[in-house]
This record gives C-alpha cells, structure tokens and sequence, in this order.
C-alpha cells in the first residue's frame, strides 16, 4: 500500500466508515465542511433515485387507472378515478392464474437460489482456496462458457433434456427441472463472483485452521462461508432475481398452462392487435416486483452491515 | 504423501459438481455450436442435419454488411456503456456506503430499475423516449432546448437513448460494489485519518485497492454482458429491434435473427464463435492487467 | 433481528409457503383412454377465450366421438418455441402460426404435407375462397389449413366528410362517398387536411404510415408486385413498385417529415395503432377486418363506413392483402391423423363462421353463410368478403427469405418516408440485397439432399 500523502488537515466526522466522495468550496469550519459534503451526498443521491424510482412510480400510478386513463396521451401522473380493482382483477381474474404462476415460480425459485448458492459457494472455494495444477485453465473454461450466446446452445440443450427424458429415465422436458436442476451444478457468473470474494479473504485465518487440524471442508464451511455472507446474499438475492424474471426459459421447457411461472404468464397480458389491458398488465407488474423489492429491502443489511471486524493486525 | 498432489485432488473434489454440470449440460452443445459454425444448418427439421461447408459462414460474414453494421453498433454500445456504467455505478455504491439517514431507501431506489420486468421496462422508456410529449424531451424543453433530438427515429441520437436505457439499470453492479466495499477493513480506514487524508485519498488509496477484485469482476461480467446485450433492444427499437436505419442493431440481436427468424443456425453459430474469441482476447487483457492494480488477500 | 426485519420476513414467508402447500394446482388432466393432442396457439385475451371455446366445443362433440382431446396452450413466442421443440424432436401436434411464415417453415422441413389428410377428409380447392386455398400451399403441396384470416379495407369516417362537404367539393371530391381511385384518395386526403394554428398537423386525410401495417402489398393496388411469383425473381424495381413507394413518400413531402413524425408521436399509444383514426383525426385509414372489434371498444360511437380499397385503374377493383392464421403439424409431431380432425372440423362453415365473428374476422371459405354476414360483429363484413373473394385479392407471397425481406423492407420504408432516400434508389439496394440473399439461400438448400 503506498503511503498516504498528507493533504489539507481536516478533522473528520465520527463515522470512521463514511466516505465522503464532494469536494466542494470550502466554508470555515471543519464542521461545516462535513455539514455541506453531507448536503451534497443527500442533492446527488436525491438526483439519482428520482430516475431510478420514476418508472417504478409510473408503474404504480398506471396500475391504479381505468383503462381509457392508462392510454391517454400524455399520461397523467395521479389516477383519477383511483381503481383498487385492478389489483382483485388480476389475481382472481379466471383468464390469468396469478396466483398459481406465483406458486410455479416460487417452487423453482426455493430449489434453485439453494442449488445456486450452496454449489456455487462449494465451487468456488475450490478456484479461490486451493492452489492446484490446471486450475488457471478450468478457471478459463468456465468463463468462457459465459462467452457463448444462448440462441446457439439452445437447441442442443434441449435435445439433451429430451435425451435425459427418453434414454436415462431423468425426465427433464414438461417438468420443472430443466429450470432449477443445472443450479446446483454451479453457475459460472455466481462461482466467478464468489471466488473474488473468497479471495479477499486472507489466507492466515485457513492456514491457523489447518495447523489446528481442520478438514478442508470444514474450512470452508465453518471459516470462509460465514465471512463471506454479504456476497452469499448477493448471490442469493440474483438468483432469486433471475429465477423470478426469466421468461426465455420457461417458455421453452414448459408445456402445460398450468405449470406456466409469472415472467411468462405476465407475458399473456399482452394481445396480438393492440388492446392489451394497460392497466391490468401494470398491477400484474407490481405484484410481480412488488416481492422481490421487498425482499432486497430485508436482505440489504446482510450486505450492508459491516462485518466484525476479522481481528486481523496488519 | 504429495503435497501437490493431494491439493490437486482436493481442488478437483471441490470444484466436481460444476465440472459434472459442464460435462452433461454445456460441453456437448457448445461443442456442437463449434461444429455447426462450420456447417450449414437451418435446426429446424431432424431430416435436414448439418452439411459440412467448411469457412463458408465465416467467409459470408465477412462480405456482410449488416453483419458489419452491427460489429460497428455493439463497439459504440460497449464503449460507452461499459466504462459510463462501472464508474457511474462504483460512484453511487460509494455514496450509498456512508452512514446517511434513509440508506435503506436509498439503495432499495437505486436497485429498483432492475426488477422491473422488461414488458413495463419497454413501455415505459418508448413513453419518456417519445420526441413529442416523453418526459425527457419535455425536461429539455424546460432548460431551453428547443429543438431536443427524436430519440426513436434519429440515427444519430437513437445509440445515445440505448446506452441512457442501459445506465439506468445499473443497480445490480451497484448491489456488488456495496458487498465488496464492506470488506474494507476498517482499520485501513483509521489509519488513513490518522496520516490526515482526504476523502478523494482515502478513496483512491483505500477503498480502490481493497475492492479491486470486484472492480475486474464488474469489469469482466461488463465485457461479456455489453457484448451480448439483447433483450431490451429488442423490445424497443422500432424494425423488430434494428432501429433508424440499423443504427441500434446490436450484434447478438443479429445473431438471435440469424437463429431463430431467419433458420440459419450454421451463420449464427459462425457469429457466435467469432464473438466468443473478441470477449476472449478482450478478458485475457483485462486479466493480464490485473496483475498490475488488482490485490487479493486484503492486503 | 429487529422487530421490523422479522415483520417483514414473516410477511414474505407465510404466503409463500401457503402458496406452496396449498395453492392452486391447475386444471385437472385429460381423461385417460383418448388420445392427447397438443395445440400450442398465440391468442390470449379474449381472442383466446375464443379459441378455448372453439376446442371445447370440438371435445366435446367429434372429439367425444373419436376419442380425442385437443388439449390447447396459449404462449407468446409462438414460432421459436415451436421451432425450439421440433428441432429438439418433440414438436406439438398443432401449432397456431402465422401464413407469411408458411414457406420458409416449409422449405426447410419442419411441417407434415397434408394433402393426403385432406384429400381423405374430402378438403379440397373449391371448398376455400381462392387466395386462401393458394396461401396454404408451398411448391404445390398443403401444408396448412386457416384458422382465422382478415384483409384490408378502407375505414373511413363519415362525421369529417359530412363536416366538410364543402371543402371536398371544391376539390371535385362527392363527400358521400369514399374515393375509388389513388388520384380521388390523394384529392380526398388533402381537402381533408387540417393544420394547428402554429403549422403542425391537427388532422390528415390520409397517411399511409398510419397505421402501414399492410405498407408492403401496396404496390398490388398500383398494378404491379415485388415478386414474380412465376419465375421466382424479386422485381423491386419494375415501375409500378417504384411508382407505388413514390406515391406513399409524396405524402411525406407534402405534409413535412418532421411535421409528420410530430404527428404520430403526438398521438401516442406506442401500442395499439388505432389512436389516430379513433380520435378522428386522421379521416381515413386502411385497416383490417379486425378493426371493428377494436373501434366498438375504444370509440363505439365514432360514425364511420368501410369501401375496398383505392387503386391506380379500374380492372385493379377489389384489391386487398390477405393474411391469415394458419395450422400446421409439425414434422415429427405424434398424433398427426388425430391433430388433423381438429383442423378439418374447423374447417366446416358452422365452427369456422362461430370462431371468426368472435375474433372479428372473415371467412376462408368460398361458401358463407347469410347469417354470419348479418350477424357479424363487423357491421361493415360484406366488403370484406367481397373483395377477400375477389381476383385481385392477395396473400404474403411464398418466399422462402420473407423474414429477410420483410426486415429490409421495414428499413428501406422508414428511410423513405424520412426522405433520406428515393424510391427508386432504395429499391435498387432492396434489390441488389434481397437477390443475393436469395441466391445463397437456393445454393445452400442444394447441398441438402433429402430423403
């Protein structure tokens, strides 16, 4: 680490762990100095959640028009008259099975964030934590396979499925499992991210372990996975994301109605010659995000929150 | 017993299930994808399997202007998007690291563009994008722009609304730049204030270095995403995604086309394989650099 | 964990695992003992309900009788996931795609000939309106029946003629009728134009890009075509082509790009292509059959009549483009002879005339019946039949690349109409484009020898 050069000398805020980006014209005092980077964290950050939460909050108003509101043009911001029933509409409604998608996708969603996280952590570990022949060029490999577009891989990946169906009794297509199964062979993105943080982690703590005695495994599981928690969320927060968002792949392995999951059910909303219901396919939207935000809302401190610190001396 | 050895089983035990995976769900078809660049091959009937042409895709490709076109359309794309969306995304996750009041909310904000299903994410920015009544002209208007560009249907300014699209969904790396930078141990921070740094100091010799493997994560995961970005483009740009005079067809939306609208798989894979080497060359740079500013181990 | 956080959890939680124990577990499965018959269609919304009824009906009538049960799937993505499920080699026995995407479906093998299935179900030429016969075939063999087809006509809205009577006659125009001919349509469109007191467009007459869904066929009504469907050759640049796409880019220089771009912007509704005329300020539009269905929900009390559309010269009466729905079976599908009674039992008069009214759509069949015709859901139905029956009338021209046509066309049309380009010299790129791409495609499919 280079050293520091002294700078102008500021006295900081108590908050060791703030990091202050404004350098702005400087009042007097060193106090008000933070006082005005404070405000000016606050302007940018306000500056950057107006376009961030703009369509969200088109979403919601749209969501709560009557149709005829919902397509005028320029859209008017509050929904007059205020329409509830939209939401009842769409969970009810006989031609949607809102709630039955949701219980598809939240079944593929439990079996595949677990697969993800537990193989792909397990993985990683191997890339990350132990050194052994050949492991630059697996590493490679796996990103690579990043690299090769879906429209090329998929058709062969379906024979495949078919294949699994007909010749090895695993039966794949018309089921749930081409969506969840390849999980918990590990994903290449979860397993590259994973490994970057597992390689944050210094080594001395796995090396007292294992003079102490420590299976490898037991390394893994009882040292770097716990200090590894805000990246195992995030790892679980995409995947959650991903499961709950994917139309392409549902909509190629699945063949009864009654299996369909929300992103492809959501898609039903729509018609062929105009006269799509707006109104109706935004409240389907919220109900469909609606989850998942709150769910990042919750799990944010486990990515937030600091770690206690590892004790290390430098 | 072999030290080397046993590590080498051990890392191989480890990393066993995505090895299995590989071998049962991507060795074969992406094997294949290789073979079938060398063929012709609609993969629509299983009485018409692939002839074997040799270079002939990769020869047409080269002869093929709209495969230039779009060559052309996804450099600009990258170029823009990838250097705007990580500096622009390590800048907020910083903001939103401090002790703010309302953090919570702030970070749940930002992420939001990312949940939004890509259905309403579509209709949406046809509405904002819209030259006549969309917010964004309007916004234009107020600050004195008189003449504001018509997104959609400008060859010249429908590029530019594509990458603003693509910038607004950055929470996503902005949730991984938050994760990284709790990994800063605070003590390195402590120090700093006792050498008396800046906040910009602390940040260039502190915070950098210590998330610097997030940072060539984000910037490998940016190289194999804006390369192969599709599915909004698709949604918005008028002509099934190619835009004022193709001025927004992005190469894997050509090579979507080229599979699936037009059947010539062989030409798609051909595509698919030529891309695959420009990420390749494109990652090994990056790798090779990242001996020179990334750090493990948080030293 | 604070109280909050363990709310919130708790509130996700619950539900979820309610939902998983005891939600919803769809329909109950088919009755053992028939045969399953997998039909994937694109419909949802009410034009789905519509399809839904038509295979009930079908189950519980012949399907009852000869043991068989359509089972129906609504997807969007219609054409890959079918595509994706043939080539992968377990393809649905039915699928809903679209006519225009029959010969390159054809060409490359992914579709069961159905001539046989049809000669024994006694479906023949004379049963169909010609240009619907003709759609379903690719180098003379059946490889589809029609579901539900529709053609273009001229919606015109009687209140702005009435309106300005005056002004239509000074033009030498009769406000009590629509025009004939393209040189009446043009004389109609601008006595009908209305400007906004600071120069942009309050009303057109006429606008071919407005909603141009059907932009492609338009040289039909000039005399001529793009494809020579004898020698298998594209004519982008024979001279009622060119004449054709210089008339729709006149209206652009007439009335101002820019003005016209503000225009269809202006009205919004990225969506649905119906605003302008819905809201009169576009007095004339062609539009489909469909459109009715779409004008009684969204401006039932609008006040308008339908006419064939206009043409260059008289012999041209009656010109229109057909597109149609269509069935196939896909190759390698596993219930063909059991897929086909469903396709040849709506292809009777009863279960098709009850299925198109529903979607607001013609008749394929040469035989109509007078209650279909006064009952339509299309006050305005006659015409489309007539000119659907009609020698002039059109269907997509069977190209193997008609997607790649399709696409460079869309771009060669948005070019145009920004007057960044002639006609003639983007057709002469159309052309030059479109014949290559051929020829590598007629090179390609030779080295395929099939069985």
């Amino acid at each position: 680490m280079s050293t520091l050069d002294t700078g102008p000398v500021t006295t900081m805020p108590a908050t060791p762990q703030q990091n202050d980006v404004a350098m702005i014209a400087f009042p007097t005092t060193a106090r008000g100095q933070a006082r005005v980077r404070g405000l000016l964290n606050h302007a940018v950050l306000w500056l950057l959640c107006a376009a961030a939460i703009l369509p969200f909050l088109w979403m919601l108003s749209t969501s709560l028009k009557t149709l005829e509101n919902a397509m005028a043009f320029p859209p008017q911001w509050i929904p007059n008259p205020v329409r509830w029933q939209n939401y009842l509409d769409v969970l009810s409604s006989s031609k949607t099975s809102f709630l039955l998608w949701t219980r598809n996708t939240l079944i593929i969603a439990v079996l595949g964030v677990s697969g993800t996280v537990l193989s792909s952590a397990f993985v990683a570990y191997g890339f990350a934590k132990i050194k052994f022949k050949g492991r630059g060029v697996l590493f490679g490999i796996m990103l690579a396979t990043m690299m090769v577009p879906f429209p090329v891989t998929m058709v062969s990946l379906f024979t495949i499925f078919r294949w699994l169906g007909e010749h090895a009794g695993i039966q794949m297509l018309g089921t749930f499992r081409p969506l969840w199964l390849p999980a918990w062979f590990g994903s290449a993105f979860n397993i590259f991210l994973l490994r970057q943080f597992f390689l944050t982690i210094p080594d001395d703590l796995s090396e007292a372990a294992r003079i102490d005695g420590c299976s490898e495994f037991g390394i893994f599981w009882r040292i770097i996975l716990p200090l590894a928690r805000p990246a195992l969320t995030v790892v679980a927060l995409f995947a959650f994301m991903g499961i709950w968002n994917d139309f392409l792949g549902p909509l190629v392995y699945l063949q009864r109605a009654e299996q369909f999951t929300l992103a492809l059910g959501l898609q039903n909303f729509q018609s062929q010659h105009g006269g799509t219901p707006w109104h109706q396919l935004m409240a389907a939207s919220v109900l469909v995000v609606l989850p998942v935000v709150v769910l990042f809302f919750l799990m944010q401190k486990n990515f937030i929150e600091g770690i206690a610190t590892t004790g290390m001396k430098g | 017993m072999n030290g080397e050895h046993k590590n080498l089983l051990k890392g191989l035990a480890f990393i066993s299930p995505w090895m299995i995976g590989f071998c049962l769900f991507m060795a074969v078809p992406i094997g294949l994808s290789l073979y079938f660049s060398f063929c012709d091959f609609s993969n629509t009937s299983r009485a018409l399997p692939p002839v074997y042409i040799g270079l002939g895709n990769y020869r047409e490709l080269m002869g093929d202007e709209i495969f230039w076109q779009c060559v052309r359309n996804t450099i600009y794309y990258a170029a823009l998007v990838l250097p705007l969306g990580l500096i622009f995304a390590l800048g907020a996750a910083i903001l939103l690291n401090g002790k703010i009041f309302g953090q919570s909310v702030y970070r749940t904000i930002i992420f939001l563009p990312s949940l939004v299903p890509a259905v309403a994410a579509a209709m949406l920015w046809l509405w904002l994008l819209n030259d006549q009544l969309g917010l964004i002209n309007l916004a234009l208007h107020k600050i004195g722009i008189s003449d504001p560009p018509s997104w959609l249907s400008d060859p010249n300014w429908s590029m530019p609304a594509l990458v603003l699209m693509s910038l607004w969904g950055v929470g996503n790396t902005v949730v991984i730049y938050l994760a990284g930078l709790q990994d800063v141990p605070r003590e390195l921070y402590e120090a700093a204030d006792i050498d008396g740094a800046t906040p910009a100091r602390k940040i260039w010799h502190v915070t950098l270095p210590c998330i610097s493997p997030v940072i060539f994560f984000n910037l490998i995961m940016g190289i194999i995403g804006t390369l192969q970005a599709f599915t909004q483009m698709k949604l918005i740009m008028s002509n099934d995604g190619q835009g004022p005079q193709r001025s927004t067809y992005l190469y894997a939306v050509y090579l979507y086309d080229n599979a699936f609208k037009y059947m010539r798989m062989g030409y798609a894979s051909a595509m698919a394989w030529l891309l695959l080497l420009a990420i390749l060359l494109l990652t090994a740079i990056a790798a090779w650099s990242s001996k020179k500013w990334v750090h493990y181990g948080g030293k | 964990m604070n109280r909050l956080k363990l709310i919130g959890i708790l509130a996700l939680a619950v539900p979820g695992l309610g939902l998983l124990a005891f939600g919803p577990k769809g329909p109950k499965p088919a009755p053992a003992d028939v045969t399953v018959v997998e039909y994937w269609e694109k419909w949802t919304g009410s034009e789905g309900e519509a399809i839904q009824q038509t295979v009930d009906d079908f189950n519980n009538t012949v399907g009852k009788e000869k043991h068989i049960f359509v089972r129906c799937l609504s997807t969007s993505g219609i054409v890959q996931k079918t595509m994706v499920a043939t080539a992968g080699g377990v393809p649905p026995d039915i699928a809903g795609l679209w006519e225009s995407g029959l010969a390159q479906a054809a060409a490359f093998d992914a579709l069961t000939p159905l001539d046989d299935l049809a000669a024994a179900h006694g479906i023949t030429a004379d049963k169909y309106k010609k240009v619907f016969w003709d759609e379903c075939h690719y180098k003379g063999k059946l490889y589809a029946l029609i579901s539900t087809p529709y053609c273009y006509a001229l919606y015109y809205n009687k209140k702005i003629f009435r309106e300005n009577a005056d002004k239509l006659r000074a033009a030498g125009c009769d406000p009590d009728r629509p025009p004939r001919t393209i040189e009446e349509l043009d004389r109609y469109a601008v006595a009908l134009d209305e400007r906004n007191p600071d120069g942009s467009i309050l009303r057109t007459g006429y606008l071919p890009t407005e909603p141009g869904w059907d932009l492609s066929f338009w040289p039909y009504n000039f005399g001529g075509f793009w494809w020579d469907a004898k020698d298998k050759k594209f004519t982008f640049t024979d001279p009622h082509v060119v004449k054709c796409f210089d008339w729709m880019q006149s209206y652009s220089k007439r009335l101002g790009k820019d003005a016209v771009s503000a225009f269809r912007s202006g009205q919004g509704n990225y969506d649905s292509p119906q605003n302008s005329f819905l809201v009169g300020h576009t007095a004339m539009v062609s539009q489909g059959t469909f459109f009715a269905h779409i004008i009684e929900h969204q401006a039932p009390t609008l006040d308008y009549a339908v006419a064939p559309l206009p043409v260059a010269s008289p012999e041209l009466a009656g010109t229109t483009s057909c597109t149609a729905d269509v069935l196939v079976i896909p190759k390698g599908a596993r219930h063909p002879k059991e897929a086909f009674e469903f396709i040849a039992w709506l292809n009777t008069r009863g279960p098709m005339e009850k299925l198109c009214n529903a979607h607001c759509k013609i008749s394929p069949l040469a035989d109509v019946s007078d209650d279909f015709l006064k009952h339509h859901s299309n006050p305005y139905i006659k015409v489309f039949e007539d000119v659907a029956a009609s020698p002039n009338a059109h269907g997509s021209p069977s190209i193997e690349t008609l997607p790649n046509v399709g696409d460079e066309l869309a771009n060669f049309m948005t070019e145009l109409m920004q007057l960044r380009t002639t006609a003639a010299d983007g057709l002469a790129v159309v052309q030059r484009r479109m014949e290559q791409k051929y020829k590598d495609f007629e090179a390609k499919q030779a080295l395929h020898v099939k069985p």
